[in-house]
């Protein structure tokens, strides 16, 4: 197929929903603020909290040492908040729901529905700033976890709320997590009690609908000790000319042996072919292994975005815990991302691994920007990181940048990374065995990025591995 | 700023319009002062800190006097050059076709190009007092190598030297350089810039050895250019300087260029090392190969931040960084940064960076065969850091720069 082709009908989620919005008003003020938690109802502390990061904010600088550079963000030119109209009296239940929304999910491919039936995956659609409706309450409740909307945490168990909630990205941390501090709208809350497994695989769906939106989600984990969750996130936006801001904050907390495992599909969309539009997903990811024997393992596939800037990070702080990060980050186009993850070792016997996985295609801009801190009291600390980057063209750019730091004699710090293009013996077995160019590339990136598509759980893995082809579709021959 | 320098610019200065250019420098250094952690070119190594913590009101320097016997390297033959305290004194090529080799005194007059963002240079540029500059004309290879003898004698406490020069070796010609560090235990600073100019086909082998243990804070900022086929080898050995700096940039212009960064240092207590590289592959099929190697102890604080940077017409390049560091003590630290920024598809780059102790079974090994603890330790530490100099074909300098390493594993 030609490479126009495979242009037109590429982001098959560009859609937008024709459904009434109940927006703030625009602009980021006091009164955008007191707005959002009124409506939320919620209570003064919380209030008191955003607006101690909003004051926070005004006196902190935008940072501009990333490698994507983007024109300046009108904040004040931002609606804040914004709900579909038949959202603003809560559904008990799925019926409830206005049948356009549901809809909406039906050709995202995720009807709430039928997952509830086959997949017994609990979901939770954000849909712009409210959480749609969550499956498998009754299934969930029975074990005494926590899995609802955070707005509806912050009512209903305020205590666990106050105690974890920006104890890992603390309020005045950096620009756009002071900014989601001061103003994030909604986002899914968990808490896995002591000693419980999470029957399933807990999902959140995230969707930028209306324009001039930023959404700014926040979502807070916390596996108490000796319990395990999976949790999968995915996004996608509808096709618009100008950038939308998504901010997010997720924060992770593991107690002594606990574990969580952090899935994200990220599919926003990234702009058409001359870069124009696309969301900038600047997000604020970071888990704290608080406990002792503890686990974050975080996973993403990042194919969307015009311009994807994260870095989601572990905190080992319990002696014996574990850090992993397994990355793909896709760029195609003028696409650009900026991406990759910090390791912090500060307990003793901490291990952490991360494995980057890098392509880029077109105009576009690949970067992996890490950290590896090993504390001098994490004694007997391991690291061991691989990046490798694939680059399609001479017009796109791939870039490693890893700051390396060891304080202490026991610990060992591995690093490897490599850039290269597809090998032309491989393309060349392939399309002798009757694959053409397109089927060739797509097979060997997916091998390329094997080691990280299999630590996606089942559901995710499929979806990602089409993903991977789709993105780089075009881009070769 | 003002307690911290104390400069007089009548005394380096030859005229009334030289002193206002050097004072104009001065200022602008002055105005932002000593580099810090917020440079991200000096991320690990804070200077404005540790100039700080190190010294008060200091002078530049303007003597040179030395009257003491001068003790030649004596392993084998070569032309010298003599500088006192960074002051250019006299050179001596009777190896060499006297008009094929010229060396003389840096003319100030001259420039050294700039460095848009290291405030360094405005210092340099402000306090300057020359250095050398090395010219080999076309088609000549030179016989014997040079040394440059760069003598610091012991009234330099507190005081700061600049030095700047230049290197230019024209078309199928070679050079080997040693610059050979000797201080008598005072300290100071020096802060050097050069220039370095490789024509086509021509060899380049520059060694940097430090003699003794030093109180020295050294930086040196070496910016070149390589042309067609040429080759350029930088051996860095400067152990025992209390703050070494070396910030490389090496422009490879034209294709088939190769380039050679190795290092291998061992850091005692209270010791601050930073390679900094920058191989910026600007043309086709070049090659470039980087190995830094530390050896930490007590509270030593090693640091490489290496960056290959790949234009997009730069296809078939082959860049390579490795950064190892033996790390004996908890209070050590070391930091590393290789950075890849790469624009061409068809290239080959890879970096690795390890860190890390003494191999437990190596040593277990070793004393199983009868070889004490300690010993084993030295044992695999020297083969740990001689594995830099492993390839050198001059018999005669691979065993100096043995003896060196030898000498510097003792002290660890």
């Amino acid at each position: 197929m030609k490479k126009e082709e495979f242009n037109n009908h590429e982001y098959k989620y560009g859609f937008t929903t024709e459904i009434e919005n109940f927006k703030a008003p625009k602009g980021l003020s006091e009164e955008t603020i007191k707005f959002i938690s009124k409506i939320k109802k919620e209570p003064p502390w919380m209030l008191e909290w955003r607006l101690k990061a909003f004051a926070r904010l005004k006196a902190l600088k935008e940072p501009n040492w990333q490698k994507p550079k983007y024109p300046k963000i009108d904040y004040q030119n931002l609606y804040y908040y914004s709900a579909p109209k038949s959202m603003k009296e809560k559904p008990k239940s799925l019926h409830e729901v206005d049948p356009k929304l549901i809809e909406t999910y039906n050709k995202l491919g995720i009807p709430l529905n039928e997952q509830k039936r086959l997949s017994g995956v609990a979901v939770d659609a954000v849909f712009d700033s409210v959480s749609v409706a969550t499956t498998f309450k009754g299934e969930l409740d029975k074990k005494g976890i926590i899995f609802c909307p955070i707005s509806e945490a912050i009512q209903k168990h305020p205590d666990l709320v106050k105690k974890y909630l920006g104890s890992v990205i603390p309020i005045s941390d950096h620009y756009f997590a002071t900014l989601n501090s001061a103003v994030f709208t909604d986002g899914s809350f968990v808490y896995i009690p002591p000693n419980t497994r999470c029957p399933m695989e807990l999902s959140t769906y995230f969707r930028i609908n209306a324009s001039e939106t930023g959404q700014f989600e926040r979502t807070l984990i916390i596996a108490d000790k000796g319990s395990y969750v999976s949790y999968l996130e995915g996004c996608t936006a509808p096709m618009r000319d100008e950038n939308q801001l998504h901010a997010a904050n997720v924060e992770l907390v593991a107690l002594d042996d606990a574990e969580i495992k952090y899935s994200t599909v990220q599919n926003w969309y990234p702009g058409d072919k001359d870069g124009v539009g696309g969301i900038y997903n600047f997000v604020t990811k970071r888990g704290a292994c608080r406990g002792k024997n503890s686990k974050i393992s975080w996973t993403q596939v990042e194919t969307g975005s015009a311009i994807t800037w994260k870095y989601p990070s572990c905190i080992l702080q319990g002696d014996n815990s574990v850090g992993e990060f397994y990355s793909i980050a896709i760029t195609n186009n003028f696409q650009k991302a900026d991406t990759g993850t910090k390791m912090i070792h500060l307990g003793k016997n901490t291990k952490s691994k991360i494995i980057s996985k890098g392509i880029s295609a077109g105009k576009a801009d690949n970067t992996y920007r890490g950290l590896v801190d090993i504390g001098s009291k994490a004694l007997n600390s391991r690291n061991y990181t691989q990046c490798d980057s694939l680059l399609m063209g001479n017009k796109c750019g791939a870039h490693t940048i890893p700051y390396i730091k060891n304080k202490n004699s026991s610990s060992t710090v591995e690093h490897e990374a490599t850039t290269s293009k597809i090998n032309e013996d491989q393309l060349f077995y392939c399309n002798q065995r009757g694959l053409n160019q397109e089927e060739a590339v797509s097979l060997i990136v997916n091998g390329f990025c094997k080691e990280v598509l299999q630590q996606l759980p089942m559901e995710f893995a499929v979806e990602a591995q089409k993903l991977v082809s789709i993105s780089l579709e075009g881009s070769v021959g | 700023m003002e307690q911290l320098f104390n400069i007089n610019l009548k005394k380096i200065s030859s005229s009334k319009e030289e002193e206002a250019d050097r004072q104009k420098n001065l200022n602008s250094f002055l105005e932002t002062g000593l580099p810090n952690k917020k440079d991200e070119n000096w991320k690990f190594t804070d200077l404005n800190q540790i100039i700080k913590g190190n010294f008060k009101n200091i002078i530049n320097n303007h003597e040179s006097s030395f009257d003491k016997k001068i003790q030649l390297i004596e392993d084998f033959e070569h032309n010298s050059i003599i500088l006192v305290n960074g002051f250019y004194k006299s050179s001596d090529i009777k190896f060499e076709e006297k008009e094929k080799v010229k060396i003389e005194k840096f003319n100030l007059s001259e420039e050294i190009i700039e460095h848009p963002n290291n405030n360094l240079y405005c210092l340099n540029k402000a306090l300057t007092i020359g250095g050398f500059k090395i010219e080999i004309k076309e088609n000549y290879k030179c016989k014997k190598p040079i040394i440059i003898y760069n003598y610091f004698n012991s009234n330099l406490e507190n005081k700061i030297i600049n030095n700047s020069n230049k290197i230019k070796i024209n078309k199928n010609s070679n050079l080997t350089l040693i610059e050979y560090n000797i201080d008598e235990n005072s300290k100071f600073i020096k802060n050097t810039f050069e220039n370095l100019e490789l024509e086509d086909n021509s060899i380049f082998k520059s060694f940097t050895i430090q003699k003794t243990k030093s109180k020295g804070y050294f930086y040196k900022s070496i910016l070149g250019s390589q042309g067609n086929n040429s080759s350029y080898h930088n051996f860095i050995l400067s152990s025992g300087l209390k703050f070494n700096k070396v910030d490389i940039e090496m422009n490879l212009i034209r294709e088939k260029s190769n380039c050679f960064i190795l290092s291998g240092l061992g850091l005692g207590k209270n010791e601050h090392q930073e390679i900094k590289t920058q191989i910026n592959h600007l043309a086709p099929n070049c090659r470039s190969y980087q190995k830094i190697k530390n050896v930490l102890e007590g509270d030593s604080n090693g640091v490489y931040q290496g960056k290959i940077f790949v234009k997009d017409i730069a296809q078939k390049t082959d860049a390579y960084q490795l950064s190892k560091a033996l790390i004996l003590n908890n209070k050590a630290e070391f930091n590393a940064k290789p950075e890849l920024e790469i624009y061409a598809d068809d290239v080959k780059c890879s970096h690795g960076s390890t860190s890390g102790s003494v191999d437990e079974d190596a040593i277990h090994y070793l004393m199983t065969r009868g070889i004490e603890l300690k010993k084993a330790k030295k044992l695999l530490i020297n083969g740990f850091l001689s594995e830099i100099f492993e390839n050198i074909p001059e018999e005669k300098i691979k065993a100096l720069l043995e003896k060196s390493i030898e000498e510097q594993i003792d002290g660890i």
